[in-house]
C-alpha cells in the first residue's frame, strides 16, 4: 500500500490479516465434537491484534478464543466476535457472504452506534466474524474472516501522516502510553487524548461526549482523537473507519470539519514513539451510512475475496502423525548411520506375502518396521484358537466364531498397528530355518562364466534346486515348510526377521536382485564389489537353534530343478493348465520332465553319497 | 545416547521450578514476554513459554509470516531442562522440520540438526512438539552449575547455537 504522497488522498485502511494459532483447531474441533456436536448456532468468541509496531495488521485466534473472558496480553487488544460454523460444504459456500455481513453490520449499527453505546463502551465497535466448515476426518478447516465495518464514508487525509514526535516531546509521550496502560481495556480502542498548557491527558470518549445530549459542543481542535492501531506503515489501520463514521453518525459538528487523530502504536523499547497522527478531512454530505452496505470480508493468499483452508491433518490426524513418526524413525537411520539409505524404494515396493501363518505375520511386521507399505497376504484359512500365541497378527478376538478370514484380520491388524515382486521364501524345521532369495528367470543370462567367489544375482538358486541336492530325499523334504507348527517359537521370529532384513539389503544393493552372493561372506577382505549400502548380500541363511549356529551357503541354478529349471518353465509355458494339472496328479511328474529320474538312476549306480542340507557342494 | 553419568547428575523439578520462577522475573524485566505456566498439584506441568512472528522473505521476495512457539519444560527422565518449539502458517499448519530449516530459524547442518531434533507427543502439553534430544543437557549444564546464576538463562544460551532466539542481552548482565 502505498503511502499518501499528496494532499486530499483517500484514506486506505490498511485490513486485519488473520493468523490462526493451531490450538484455536484444536479447541474449535473439540467443542465441535462434545458440546455443539449438530448445532449451527453461532458462538461468541474473541481474538486479538498486537499494536506492537514490529509486525503489521495481524489478527489472531488462539485456543483462548472460547473462553469465558479473553486472556490479557502484553500489547494486544482482545476484541470480540462471533463464529458461525457450517455443517456442509454447501452451506458455507452458498450462504449469501454480502448480506450475511450487512446483517452483522445491521446489528452493530443499531446495538452499538445508534445507541451510542460506544461512547461509553467503545470496544463494541470493533468485531470480527468467522464463516467456517469444517470437515473433521481430514482435519480441513475452511474459513473466513470479517471484520465488519461501513463502506462509507470516503474521508481524506489532508497531509501525509507524520510522527506522534513532531507535536509531542519525549515525557508527554511517556505520560501517554502510560495512562494508556492504565485505560481499562474495554476503552483503550478509542479515547481521546488533549493537551492543555503543558499539561496532557489521556480521557475516554465518555469524557467528551453525552450520551443523551444531542447538541454537541466540542471544540474539535483542542483534541486528539486517538486509537490503538495495528498498522505499521504511513496508513491507518482497519479500526480508525468504523470510529468516523460513528462520529459522523452521532453529530453535525464533524461534517466537513478537520480532526487530528493518533494512531496509538508501540514498542518495548521506547513505548508509543512509534504512533502516527493523521489530520483527517471528514465529508460535508454524510448519506445515512447504514444503508449504504458494510465491508470487512478479508482476501485470501491469492489477493482474491474468498476462504482460507488449513489442512491442519498433519498434526492433528493421528494415522498421518502415526506415518511420520514412523518414517522418521527410518529417516534417521540415514541421517546418522547410513546416508546411502533409499528410503523410497521401500515405501512403493510392493510385497506378496503367500500365507498368513507364523512366518507371515512375523515377515508382515518387520516389513512395516522397514518402511515397507504395500502388504498384500494370500490365504484361504482362518483363524483358529492354536494361532495367536504363534501368530503375531492375531488375537484370541479373531478366533471366535468360526474365526475370521487370516488375511482380512491380518490386514486389520496391520492396519492397527500402522495406519497406510520379489519372492523371498523362508521355511522352517523343528528347530531350524533357511531364508533363501530366488534367482530370476532372464532369457539372456548376462553371462553364464562360472566365477570363482559369487554367483551373479540372477543366477542363484532356488528353494527346490537345493532340495535336490540329496535328490534321494525330494519327495520327503519337499513339504519342509508344512511342519512349520511344530517349530521352536523363537524359529518364525528369527526367520521372518531375517528374510525381511535380506529383502532390505537386495532392495538397497545398486544391483538390485542382481545383486551377487558371494561363496564367503566374511568380516574382513569383502570384495567392493559385492557391498550394498547395507553389506553384502547372502544368498541363503540357515540356521540351527539346537547348536545356535549359522551358515550361509551359496549355490548355482540347478539345471533340473523341479521348479526353476528352463524345461519346466518352458512346459508351463506351452502346456499353461494342463501341466499343472499333470505335476498335481502325478508325484513323480516333475522328476520324469526334468531328467531326475535318470539322474536318480544313475547315482544309485555309482552309489554316490548323498549330501546333507548343510554342505555347500555346488556340483551341477 | 545414555542418561548422563553419575558426575552430571540433573537437576530435581523442584530446582526446575524456582529457576523457572526466577527467570520469569528476569524475563518480565527486561520485557522478553516468556510467561509461566504451573499447577500447584503438578510439579512436572510447569513450563515457560514464548510466543514470536518471524518474517521470511522467500526466493521471489514474497515475504511470509510465522509464528513460533518456544516451551521449556522439566525432563523427567533426564532430569533436565527440556526444550521444544513449533511453526506455524498463518492458517495454523505446522512447518515441518525441513520447511523450519528453509526460513533460517536454524543455522545448523542438516545431518547434526536431524540428530538432535525430533518430533514427538510433547509430554507436558500432549500435542506434537519439535523437541531437542536432551542427552546432553545434564553433563553441560553441570560444568556450569557452579557459575550459573540461573539455570534457565545457562540452558538457554546452550540452545541458540541450534535456533534463532532473540535473547536480550541484559540477561548477560547475571
Amino acid at each position: 500500500m502505498a503511502t499518501p504522497e499528496n494532499v486530499k488522498d483517500i484514506i486506505q485502511y490498511v485490513p486485519f490479516t488473520s493468523f490462526v494459532n493451531p490450538s484455536f483447531w484444536h479447541s474449535f474441533t473439540d467443542i465441535k465434537f462434545n458440546v455443539d456436536k449438530l448445532s449451527e448456532n453461532t458462538k461468541q468468541i474473541y481474538g486479538r491484534f498486537s499494536y506492537a509496531n514490529d509486525i503489521g495488521p495481524v489478527f489472531e485466534v488462539d485456543g483462548t478464543a472460547f473462553n469465558k473472558q479473553p486472556e490479557a496480553e502484553l500489547m494486544y487488544l482482545s476484541i470480540r466476535g462471533t463464529l458461525m460454523n457450517k455443517n456442509t460444504i454447501d452451506d458455507f459456500k452458498s450462504i449469501d457472504k454480502a448480506s450475511l455481513l450487512n446483517s452483522i453490520g445491521e446489528i452493530i449499527w443499531h446495538n452499538s452506534i445508534i445507541t451510542r453505546l460506544w461512547m461509553c463502551n467503545p470496544s463494541c465497535l470493533l468485531n470480527f466474524f468467522i464463516l467456517s466448515f469444517a470437515d473433521l476426518k481430514k482435519y480441513h478447516y475452511y474459513y473466513w474472516f470479517a471484520f465488519p465495518t461501513p463502506s462509507q464514508p470516503t474521508v481524506f487525509l489532508k497531509e501525509k501522516s507524520k510522527s506522534i514526535l513532531t507535536e509531542f516531546n519525549e515525557s508527554e509521550i511517556r505520560t501517554i502510553s502510560q495512562n494508556y496502560q492504565l485505560l481499562h481495556h474495554s476503552q483503550r480502542c478509542f479515547f481521546v487524548i488533549r493537551k492543555e498548557n503543558e499539561t496532557v491527558k489521556v480521557e475516554t470518549l465518555s469524557n467528551i461526549f453525552n450520551r443523551t445530549d444531542n447538541t454537541c459542543n466540542l471544540d474539535i481542535s483542542s483534541v486528539y482523537f486517538a486509537f490503538t492501531d495495528p498498522s505499521n506503515n504511513g496508513n491507518p489501520g482497519w479500526p480508525l473507519r468504523i470510529f468516523l463514521a460513528a462520529l459522523l453518525e452521532y453529530s453535525a459538528i464533524f461534517h466537513g470539519s478537520v480532526i487530528k487523530v493518533i494512531g496509538i502504536r508501540s514498542s518495548k523499547e521506547v513505548g508509543c514513539q512509534s504512533s502516527q497522527i493523521f489530520n483527517v478531512m471528514l465529508p460535508e454530505n454524510v448519506q445515512c451510512l447504514q444503508k449504504l452496505g458494510w465491508v470487512g470480508w478479508e482476501r485470501n493468499d491469492r489477493g482474491n475475496f474468498g476462504p482460507k483452508l488449513s489442512d491442519m491433518s498433519a498434526s492433528m490426524s493421528p494415522k498421518k502423525l502415526a506415518a511420520e513418526s514412523a518414517d522418521l524413525n527410518i529417516k534417521l537411520m540415514q541421517w546418522r548411520l547410513v546416508p546411502d539409505l533409499n528410503i523410497e524404494i521401500m515405501k512403493n515396493t510392493k510385497c506378496l506375502l503367500i500365507g498368513a501363518g507364523t512366518l507371515g505375520c512375523q515377515v508382515a511386521r518387520n516389513l512395516l518396521a522397514w518402511g515397507f507399505r504395500h502388504i498384500h497376504f494370500v490365504d484361504k484359512g482362518k483363524v483358529s484358537y492354536s494361532n495367536p500365541t504363534r501368530q503375531v497378527l492375531y488375537t484370541y478376538h479373531d478366533c471366535r466364531d468360526g474365526g475370521k478370514n487370516k488375511v482380512d484380520a491380518a490386514a486389520e491388524s496391520l492396519l492397527s498397528i500402522h495406519p497406510d515382486v520379489i519372492v523371498i521364501n523362508s521355511a522352517l524345521g523343528f528347530d531350524s530355518y533357511l531364508v533363501m532369495r530366488h534367482g530370476i528367470w532372464s532369457p539372456n543370462p548376462e553371462s553364464t562364466t562360472i566365477h570363482s567367489t559369487y554367483v551373479p544375482g540372477d543366477q542363484v538358486g532356488c528353494y527346490f534346486c537345493n532340495d535336490v541336492t540329496a535328490p534321494g530325499n525330494s519327495q520327503k523334504d519337499r513339504t519342509l515348510d508344512q511342519q512349520c507348527t511344530v517349530t521352536r517359537p523363537g524359529v518364525a521370529a528369527i526367520a521372518g526377521a531375517l528374510a525381511v532384513e535380506l529383502l532390505a539389503s537386495l532392495l538397497q544393493h545398486k544391483l538390485g536382485v542382481r545383486a551377487p552372493a558371494p561363496y564367503n561372506i566374511s568380516d574382513e577382505m569383502i570384495d567392493p564389489e559385492f557391498e550394498g549400502v547395507l553389506g553384502p548380500v547372502p544368498h541363503s541363511i540357515r540356521g540351527f537353534l539346537h547348536s545356535y549356529q549359522t551358515v550361509v551357503p551359496t549355490y548355482r541354478k540347478f539345471k533340473q530343478c523341479i521348479a526353476c529349471s528352463e524345461v519346466v518353465i518352458d512346459n508351463y509355458r506351452k502346456e499353461g493348465i494342463n501341466f499343472l494339472l499333470n505335476v498335481f496328479n502325478s508325484g513323480t511328474y516333475l522328476e520324469e520332465v526334468t531328467g531326475l529320474t535318470e539322474l536318480q538312476l544313475t547315482a544309485e549306480m555309482s552309489e554316490v553319497l548323498t549330501f546333507s542340507d548343510e554342505d555347500q557342494d555346488t556340483d551341477e | 545416547m545414555r542418561p548422563s553419568s553419575s558426575q552430571a547428575t540433573g537437576i530435581s523439578p523442584e530446582t526446575f521450578v524456582y529457576a523457572a520462577r526466577d527467570f520469569i522475573e528476569l524475563s518480565d524485566k527486561y520485557m522478553d514476554s516468556w510467561t509461566i505456566y504451573q499447577n500447584d498439584n503438578e510439579i512436572l506441568s510447569t513450563h515457560l513459554k514464548r510466543e514470536e512472528f518471524i518474517s521470511h522473505r522467500d526466493q521471489r521476495g514474497k515475504v511470509f509470516l510465522y509464528r513460533a512457539e518456544y516451551v521449556i519444560f522439566y525432563n523427567l527422565s533426564y532430569g533436565v531442562p527440556s526444550f521444544s518449539f513449533n511453526v506455524w502458517d498463518c492458517t495454523g499448519k505446522l512447518l515441518t522440520l525441513e520447511q523450519v530449516r528453509d526460513i533460517s530459524l536454524m543455522k545448523t547442518r542438516k545431518e547434526d540438526f536431524f540428530s538432535v531434533v525430533t518430533q514427538q507427543e510433547h509430554p507436558v502439553l500432549y500435542k506434537p512438539y519439535f523437541i531437542i534430544h536432551p542427552c546432553h543437557t545434564a553433563e553441560l549444564l553441570s560444568m556450569f552449575r557452579k557459575t550459573s546464576k540461573n539455570l534457565i538463562i545457562t540452558f538457554l544460551s546452550l540452545i541458540t547455537p541450534l535456533i534463532q532466539l532473540n535473547l536480550p542481552l541484559e540477561y548477560g548482565l547475571l
